[in-house]
């Protein structure tokens, strides 16, 4: 790879989340209820990595772990500027929680010879838990800055990176090898012409199954077997009784009736 | 009205209950106005009611009492037309069936029955909850469905499966005496007589009240996308149009878009146009059964673009970057309307939109104006929009209409494709059309509302 | 009563920025005070910074029993790499069975790498927890808030970040006794993360209004928000914003709330115009009254609403904006 750095962006394909239906009775997600896309905030990351590549040059490698049919994802990672696409796609890494998820990615990370940077979406919009970036930092022994808004800088060495942190922005020289999380803010994912997704389609996607990782990995902690967290229930989240007192009509009457419930709570005044 | 008001409210409240007669005018601001540019939209009338009826019948006697009393009605929907038409203009009744909103699907004839204050949000809604698709989408979601019947709405996806009128299959309408009539049904063929479904749709609430309708819907295509092509020259963009659709792949919806009021549109929402070469660009909308049948139509369009010298296309596949792209296309008016005077609605047979173009170049350097253009280039429609200047209405926009007017018709086209008549183009109809025409159009108007007291002084102008 | 040290503490990570403690840390210091009574053990909590031994004592105050305090200049801001390796050192010497953070930027970017380092499970972002034969149930919304889930963790501790504002904020008691255990700070210079520069943040906060006025789809453009912002100003609120709006850029997304913004938990909450996705009703619904004004008599918010004015918000808001002036303009 040379001068060149390594990227490598983690993705995942997600069910679109306005249009998918859950079946509360099985507990199970229609997943034919919606397309698969990949999860937006990795699009951000994908984006991030392109413009990287193409301000000082690098490799992009795009990883994601799911059933054979999340290489569309990484053909649609292709089309928008990843060089190459390597699905983790086994039996064994199914039912996998943050943690076997994390450890079958970092493991991934370590079977290919070299990078320097990471770059993960904040969270996907399914599991919304924002832990896997962070776990696989940890699995891979690196530091980490988690919700960059703002790439400044990067070269070989290190990136500059600006992540907002409760009240404060801070602008951090994160040393690499090295991974961030990015927010939707970070940049704005541009679109694919039409050319290069035409090409993608015929791309080839690398298969990896969990044995092709026995040698950097221990193959137990994969999937079900690896992960510590069950989800023991599933169900709607329910409206809270409240007074639920109306007001209609005439809108004089009904806003007097509010100034006075606010009154009573006190918060005028 | 020659009544008092308190009189003829006291009539409606014995009708549809006192909560939905509202008479004070603060409480019905919003129903005073659309659309249409501040500067030419006409001003409402000073004594007005606004009912709420929540049923056809509710709807027939408020009809039957206003016809025996002669007040004006006027049926309003979502108030998103463009050309006054849904404006209160004399003192009256205004007639709003937002409580007339539901909306039943029959997935297996692909049909939905809906009330005519149902949404087009609403209907969308409820077409994807079974399965279904309505195509259509005239813009703004919160326009109703007796609107857009009464105004035979169109809009960017009329390309493959055409404007309202193809998709209403059966109206329930009140006519101005009270009387309830049951048009077309859920059927295919229907040769009883006189079509009169179809002289309701597009009558701009001037015949009768539609209070329900059946509309048809599609499957939902197994994959859709949207295209972008830039061009450095607008004619290469037109040009295109007509090669894509002879190429025998037919898209949703083939729009033509300039980058200067996108960018406009784009800032005006927060966002940015993912697409920023070339100067004229068509957003083309493309579905099928299959991904491989979509992208096969691509790569016809691609190549059609190549011959027609346009820059690289860029396509959009998610279905959150396809609705962007119309996000930041539908908002191009909202984003132009505080410095626009009027929107025309120019429609010419697709072979002449160059011609169209070429036209309204001239006319925007003979008189010194800035006429920004975009439209529905798959079905020869375009929207020329008339803007102030320093924030003044040019003085002469008369004559920069006019001329516009002119050569719209010149090309065989006309001066409305899918706004309608309504208040703003009234001068413009007798121009346009046969006095035959017009004197068959006054009949047709006065043998179903006798004492003119439906959507008086639209369409045709008063007395 | 059962042997305390097998059945390990319930641990809370108390969160300070600016040698202040995150108003998330008493709540979970309250939750925690609930779960270590009902277990019948001992609730300590670990606070890191330098020059914080005031906020161990408030710590006491809420109701820890202990806190282990590191206390150093190397901790001063926020370091994942030295916070995650003192904790991770404390964790395996004391071996709590459940350990709390804040689902904050903070809490979430050091929570997943203490889990990581001890391989054991951590839930994301809670809104309730509660026992089951001494195991922890861990509550969390899933799909942007369309489901909510509960969890159960394995392995020890059972580590959860819990979200701001869902737990009851526990009374200041300044009689409470605990103990403060100083703890000796592995010093780590270099961690590859090295700050440049701080920049205070101006956005609105959401989080700590104690009035927000929100809008939705019933307005009709940008410029209408300064309506809300005028009842906002009259009350000493806040804007709020329904996720649409924030899509279409009419307001930025610090004002937004909802699943996929933020969530709130103000006195007061007017809702207008919104008709009340499940998106949207997960960001607000804990608020303690809820105000819907909304034209459309069977929108969902009025389900959850404590008063609705089945209205046109642009009649309504003035009119509430004008009686309110007057009532002011009376107190004076």
């Amino acid at each position: 790879m040379g001068d060149q750095l390594g990227i490598i962006v983690l993705i995942k394909q997600v069910p679109d989340i306005e249009k998918v239906r859950f079946d509360f009775e099985t507990g199970r997600l229609d997943r034919s209820s919606a397309e698969a896309v990949i999860n937006p905030f990795d699009l951000n990351a994908l984006e991030a990595a392109v413009q990287i590549k193409e301000a000082v040059g690098a490799t992009v490698t795009a990883i994601s772990m799911g059933p054979k049919a999340a290489e569309s994802a990484l053909r649609d990672a292709i089309a928008r500027g990843a060089d190459r696409g390597i699905l983790l796609t086994d039996t064994r890494f199914a039912g996998a929680d943050t943690l076997a998820t994390s450890y079958a990615l970092s493991s991934a990370i370590r079977r290919l010879s070299s990078f320097d940077l990471v770059i993960c979406g904040e969270k996907t919009i399914d599991g919304d838990t924002a832990q896997v970036g962070p776990e696989v930092a940890e699995f891979l022994g690196i530091p980490h800055v988690a919700y960059v808004e703002e790439i400044l800088e990067a070269d070989k060495k290190r990136i500059i990176v600006k992540s907002r942190m409760g009240r404060n922005y801070y602008v951090l020289a994160l040393r690499l090898p090295g991974l961030i999380t990015v927010t939707k803010d970070v940049n704005a994912p541009r679109l694919p012409t039409l050319r290069d997704k035409i090409r993608s389609r015929r791309a080839e996607i690398t298969v990896w199954d969990a044995d092709s990782l026995s040698e950097v990995a221990d193959t137990r902690l994969f999937g079900v077997s690896g992960s510590p967290t069950t989800v023991a229930r599933v169900y709607a989240p329910h409206a809270e009784k409240r007074k639920g007192m109306i007001f209609r009509g005439n809108p004089e009457e009904a806003a007097e009736k509010i100034v006075g419930v606010l009154k009573d709570l006190r918060v005028v005044g | 009205m020659t009544r008092k008001i308190d009189e003829v409210a006291e009539i409606f409240r014995g009708i549809i209950g006192p909560e939905w007669v509202i008479t004070e005018r603060v409480y019905m601001e919003s129903y005073l106005r659309d659309e249409t540019p501040d500067v030419s939209r006409p001003p409402a009338a000073e004594n007005l009611i606004l009912l709420k009826p929540s049923s056809t019948g509710e709807v027939s006697e408020i009809l039957k009492a206003a016809n025996e009393m002669r007040i004006p009605v006027f049926p309003v929907g979502g108030r998103t037309g463009l050309v006054g038409g849904c404006i209160p203009t004399e003192d009256g009744i205004i007639l709003s069936l937002e409580r007339m909103n539901r909306i039943d699907v029959d997935e297996e004839n692909l049909m939905a029955t809906a009330e005519a204050g149902a949404t087009l949000a609403d209907l969308i809604g409820a077409a994807d909850e079974a399965g279904l698709f309505f195509p259509l989408h005239p813009g703004d979601e919160g326009a109703q469905i007796g609107g857009l019947i009464s105004t035979n709405a169109g809009g960017v996806r009329a390309v493959k499966y055409g404007v309202m009128r193809n998709y209403v299959k059966g109206l329930e309408v009140v006519l101005a005496t009270g009387d309830v009539l049951n048009l077309g049904g859920p059927l295919i063929k229907n040769n009883m007589g006189y079509d009169l479904m179809d002289l309701i749709i597009g009558s701009e609430g001037t015949l009768c009240v539609i209070t329900r309708a059946v509309i048809k819907l599609y499957p939902k295509s197994g994959c859709s996308v949207t295209l972008i092509l830039p061009y450095d020259d607008r004619s290469d963009a037109i040009r295109t149009v007509p090669s894509i659709l002879r190429s025998g792949v037919i898209p949703l919806a083939i729009e033509y878009v300039e980058i200067k009021e996108l960018n406009k549109a784009a800032e005006h929402i927060g966002d940015e146009w993912p697409v920023q070469s070339g100067k004229a660009q068509l957003i083309i909308i493309l579905s099928g059964r299959s991904e491989d049948e979509v992208y096969s139509a691509c790569e016809v369009i691609s190549e059609v673009a190549e011959e027609n010298n346009a820059g690289e296309p860029i396509i959009a596949e998610t279905r959150d970057e396809q609705e962007r792209i119309l996000r930041i296309r539908s908002n191009i008016y909202t984003a132009l309307k505080a410095e626009m005077v009027d929107i025309l609605d120019i429609t010419v047979p697709m072979s002449r939109l160059g011609d169209l173009m070429n036209s309204i170049d001239e006319t925007s350097r003979k008189y010194g104006v800035y006429l920004p253009v975009y439209g529905h280039a798959g079905d020869g429609n375009l929207h020329i929009h008339l803007m102030k200047e320093g924030g003044e209405v040019p003085e002469n926009i008369g004559e920069v209409k006019r001329e516009i007017y002119d050569a719209g018709v010149r090309l065989g086209g006309v001066i409305t494709g899918e706004h309608g008549i309504g208040h703003l183009r009234i001068g413009e109809l007798d121009r346009f059309i046969s006095d035959k025409e017009l004197s068959l159009m006054r009949e047709i108007k006065r043998i179903f509302d006798p004492n003119n007291i439906l959507n008086p002084g639209k369409i045709f102008p008063r007395g | 009563m059962r042997e305390m040290r097998e059945e390990g503490d319930v641990l809370v990570f108390a969160e300070q920025e600016d040698g202040e403690i995150h108003m998330v840390s008493y709540e979970l210091i309250g939750k925690g005070r609930e779960l270590a009574d009902r277990l019948g053990v001992q609730l300590s909590a670990v606070l890191l910074g330098c020059g914080i031994e005031d906020g161990a004592y408030e710590l006491i105050y809420r109701g820890a029993d202990s806190v282990y305090l590191y206390d150093h200049p190397s901790l001063r801001e926020f370091d994942v790499i030295r916070y995650s390796r003192n904790i991770l050192s404390l964790v395996r010497e004391t071996k709590p069975k459940i350990f709390l953070i804040g689902a904050t930027r903070i809490g979430r970017t050091l929570a997943p790498r203490i889990a990581a380092a001890l391989r054991t499970g951590l839930t994301a972002d809670c809104v309730d927890l509660d026992l089951d034969d001494g195991n922890l149930i861990q509550i969390r919304p899933a799909f942007s808030g369309n489901i909510m889930a509960q969890i159960r963790t394995r392995t020890r501790p059972q580590m959860a970040t819990v979200r701001y504002r869902v737990m009851r904020m526990p009374r200041r008691d300044t009689s409470r006794e605990g103990r403060i255990i100083r703890r000796q700070v592995e010093v780590i210079g270099e961690t590859g993360i090295e700050v440049l520069e701080k920049i205070r943040a101006d956005e609105v906060n959401l989080a700590d209004a104690e009035v927000i006025v929100s809008g939705g789809r019933g307005l009709r453009r940008p410029e209408d928000f300064k309506l809300l912002e005028e009842l906002a100003e009259v009350l000493g609120g806040v804007v709020g914003s329904s996720r649409p709006l924030v899509d279409d850029g009419w307001i930025s997304k610090d004002h937004q709330v909802g699943f996929s913004g933020n969530t709130v938990k103000p006195r007061v909450y007017i809702a207008c115009g919104i008709s009340g996705a499940p998106q949207h009703l997960f960001g607000m619904r804990d608020s303690d009254v809820i105000i819907a004004i909304n034209k459309d008599p069977s929108a969902p918010i009025f389900n959850v609403s404590d008063y609705g004015v089945v209205g046109d918000l642009y009649e309504v808001v003035p009119i509430l904006i004008r009686k309110l002036r007057e009532e002011l303009k009376g107190r004076e």
